[in-house]
């Protein structure tokens, strides 16, 4: 397993398009892919948009994604990519 | 379940409009992350009254803290987002009143949020309203079902479970 943190700084936090984009990444894996709102300690299933938006993250807050499968080399490292180029 | 429904064990869902205004296709939106379909299948409402019900019987799986948008989730699994105008998380909660919580059980037909539809076109926003199946891939067809100027409560898309 792989386990990626990064804090969010869009100013909106993980809510609807950035969310929606989150979502649509994380859904090209084989791998199964958790995302945990550490504020909060919320987890959610990264492939499902309303679970990763019901998470609640906002600006300034930390999130783990936890990697399991095939392809986690791979998915950690460009969801990762993902995350610091859009959120 | 009504009788009927028990007896054909019909496998559709109805969902009605959450607010008064006129329907319009999710392609016509002028932002990709609907039109595109990024969040999911649906329709999109032109409110002309910023009283917004629910749609479908459920639980309130998210409520944005800036009030602009809510998720539905259904005893069936539908996860429906009403998207109430385009940026309008901009506006940080301004213009938007939620007359429920996060977690809540609410009816079909149930007051949601409320928006000063006036005051969010006056400050540069539209008021198109996604409304959306954020798991439709989950769901053998959904099906917008009214063009048009709707009522709040009027059928507006049909799911096949």
């Amino acid at each position: 397993m792989k386990t990626v943190q990064y804090t969010i700084t869009d100013p909106v936090g993980l809510h609807a398009r950035p969310a929606g984009l989150f979502v649509k990444a994380a859904a090209a894996y084989e791998s199964g892919i958790t995302v945990k709102n550490l504020e909060n300690g919320k987890s959610a299933d990264a492939k499902r948009i309303m679970a990763v938006m019901a998470l609640g993250v906002k600006q300034g807050n930390q999130i783990e994604l936890s990697v399991e499968g095939p392809d986690e080399d791979i998915a950690a490292a460009e969801l990762e990519a993902f995350l610091k180029e859009k959120l | 379940m009504g009788f009927w429904e028990g007896v054909f064990k019909k496998k559709e869902m109805t969902i009605v409009s959450p607010a008064a205004g006129n329907c319009v296709s999710l392609k016509e939106v002028p932002d990709p992350t609907f039109s595109e379909e990024i969040l999911g299948r649906g329709m999109a409402i032109e409110p002309s009254d910023g009283r917004f019900y629910a749609p479908v019987n459920g639980t309130v799986s998210t409520l944005f803290p800036t009030r602009h948008a809510i998720g539905i989730t259904t005893k069936e699994g539908v996860e429906m987002l009403i998207h109430i105008g385009i940026d309008t998380v901009n506006l940080k909660g301004e213009h938007f009143k939620a007359h429920v919580e996060q977690g809540a059980a609410v009816q079909k037909g149930d007051l949601l949020l409320e928006a000063d539809l006036q005051a969010i076109l006056e400050a540069g926003y539209q008021t198109v309203t996604p409304v959306l199946i954020c798991n439709s891939e989950e769901f053998k067809n959904i099906t917008p079902v009214e063009n048009g100027q709707v009522a709040a409560g009027d059928a507006v898309m049909r799911v096949e479970l």
